[in-house]
């Protein structure tokens, strides 16, 4: 355990150095580019979620048919969310600064695009009357946004948690470690990243945490079914979640 | 040979001629034309061989729930899906196809999630092979002609009752300890639900002459509806169960001094085909037997009905995908009305 913990540790601060020692090196260019991009794509899904979660009671209103929640409508909230979170605007995309790297201007709509393909698939369920609980909640919408964004490109996207209910979100051994390190440290924007395949792929590892709305379902008291049935966690706000994984080839993927 | 040769065999053929014409035209009033033809060469064939043929088999589901047997239609880590007692049995139906049919892929079921009233009308139709929806076997009724109902895949079903208030069930509780067996007088000047097209109208239609029924396109439709206010409503007791143990506990199961539930009627769920797919109800009533020889049944009866689940994570796992354009558009479960009383 206290050798994972270590080599997390050692990996996070080799990462640092490297960045501070050779910030521009062809490599490390090709890196810096694929680094930003993956950041930025596991915050574009990370206000995705929230997006999902800031809506669940719409979604889950029994008593309402067609909601109105569009894949157009969530596209809007995205943008406007991520925006918020990034100063990106998605809207003007190619006329962004150049912080944002091209790679990220080529990867962040097709995430929209995968996305808005879910929102559309799920209109069926969303848009049912007298059905409260109907399981599209930020993890479900997560899974299937990553799992096509993933199919379309070739960078790979995952959520990931100690535990998962879902048991196709177990961690690798890397993700455990990061996973361990991260929840015994205060909530914190950083990341995590290293190079894996002879430095031949980059993997950037975020974490996510939970707020108040997700606690009807992982909050207390401990071991009470949920809605859908799960016994809950007993987490509270603040408390580390899981992480979102995007692997990236570091040839222009 | 000539013609003149020709002509006492052209008279024989045309006498011929006539006679199967004459006795053709004296069997069309009774369809025995169409049987006569049938028996020399068959029009139809066998449908366990056109199943095999197209590798899926058209199963019709229920898109109002009946949980546990169907649960709500919901979004999973992958992808749309519908779970329940019901779609095991369905995988357990297509298994054994892929095995009968002894292809290399095996049989795809292909689910339509409809209405629980079109499900009859699309069998007859011949868009479905078979449905299940906890449908109660030999219910008569019109519009259920021309089924076929396979052996029972569950025994226990019945229709029962759950009341809005504990003071509806108490008065119920109370009427049935002084007349024992008079339920139906039980719920006089109740107003009732019942899901339209269900047993539990037939029933109620039957027999609730002095409560005011309403008829509900679906349970959860019974349970929002406010105008009128419902005081009962019945319906398939193993769901109405489930459903107040486990998502509405403020209403109240009818139960008898016992403990049992109180049961109105006993009924048995059944697969149903059209009347005339005799190789495919004699196929899923020897499947049924093996699965119930072999405890198989049982087993589902007990992981559906008595063990503590997430159903979405079920639904993930196990559920089957359904034909989204199919299920109707931005589906609701209905309304509620007050219905003429007519029985059906």
């Amino acid at each position: 355990m206290k050798r994972i913990w270590l080599s997390a540790m050692v990996g996070l601060l080799a990462i640092l150095a490297i960045e501070t020692v050779v910030p521009r090196a062809g490599w490390a260019a090709n890196r810096a580019e694929t680094e930003e991009t993956a950041r930025l794509l596991a915050k574009l899904l990370r206000a995705g979620r929230l997006v999902i979660e800031e809506n669940q009671p719409l979604i889950d209103d029994p008593h309402k048919g067609d909601k109105g929640f569009t894949p157009e409508a969530f596209e809007q909230q995205l943008i406007l969310r991520f925006r918020q979170e990034t100063g990106i605007d998605l809207s003007k995309l190619q006329s962004a600064p150049i912080t944002v790297p091209p790679l990220a201007k080529e990867l962040l709509p097709a995430f929209v695009t995968a996305s808005k393909e879910v929102l559309h698939d799920a209109q069926i369920v969303i848009n049912q009357r007298g059905v409260g609980y109907k399981n599209f909640i930020p993890a479900t919408y997560g899974s299937q946004a990553a799992a096509r964004f993933s199919k379309q490109t070739r960078v790979r996207m995952k959520q990931t948690t100690i535990q998962p209910r879902n048991p196709k979100n177990e961690p690798d051994e890397y993700e455990t470690s990061v996973l361990k390190w991260l929840s015994g440290r205060p909530r914190a924007e950083a990341y995590v990243s290293e190079l894996t395949d002879q430095g031949q792929t980059l993997r950037v590892v975020m974490p996510i945490y939970y707020v108040t709305a997700c606690l009807s379902c992982h909050g207390e008291p401990k071991g009470d079914l949920d809605i859908s049935g799960y016994p809950k966690e007993g987490h509270r706000e603040g408390d580390l979640a899981g992480a979102i994984t995007v692997t990236a080839p570091l040839n222009r993927p | 040979m000539g013609l003149p040769d020709r002509l006492p065999v052209l008279a024989t053929l045309s006498r011929r001629l006539m006679t199967a014409v004459l006795l053709l035209a004296s069997l069309a009033g009774c369809g025995l034309v169409v049987d006569a033809i049938d028996l020399v060469h068959p029009l139809v064939r066998n449908e366990l061989d056109a199943i095999c043929a197209r590798h899926t088999i058209r199963v019709g589901l229920s898109v109002e729930p009946f949980q546990p047997f169907v649960f709500p239609a919901i979004y999973t880590d992958e992808g749309l899906r519908v779970t329940g007692l019901d779609v095991e049995l369905i995988r357990e139906i297509s298994a054994a196809l892929s095995q009968r049919c002894g292809r290399k892929e095996p049989i795809v079921p292909t689910l339509r999630l409809i209405r629980f009233r079109s499900l009859f009308v699309e069998l007859s139709e011949g868009k479905l092979d078979l449905f299940v929806s906890s449908i109660s076997a030999n219910a008569p009724a019109p519009g259920r002609i021309g089924l076929m109902y396979s052996t029972p895949y569950f025994e226990a079903g019945g229709i029962g009752g759950i009341a809005a208030r504990p003071e509806v069930a108490e008065r119920i509780g109370a009427h049935l300890r002084r007349h024992p067996g008079q339920a139906a007088e039980a719920f006089s000047g109740l107003t009732v639900a019942v899901q339209e097209g269900t047993t539990a109208q037939l029933y109620a239609e039957s027999n609730l002459t002095k409560s005011r029924l309403v008829l509900c396109d679906s349970l959860p439709a019974a349970f929002e509806s406010k105008s009128p206010p419902i005081d009962l409503i019945l319906g398939k007791e193993p769901v109405l169960e489930y459903t107040v143990r486990r998502s509405r506990k403020d209403w109240q199961l009818l139960r008898l001094d016992s403990g049992k539930p109180l049961l109105l009627t006993r009924e048995q769920f059944a697969v149903v085909t059209e009347e005339e797919s005799y190789q495919l109800q004699r196929f899923l009533n020897e499947l049924l037997f093996r699965l119930n020889e072999s405890g198989r049944l049982t087993e589902m009866r007990r992981r559906w009905l008595e063990e503590d689940y997430a159903y979405p994570r079920r639904a993930a796992t196990e559920g089957l995908p359904f034909d989204a354009d199919k299920m109707p558009q931005h589906y609701d479960q209905g309304q509620c009305r007050l219905s003429d009383h007519r029985p059906r």
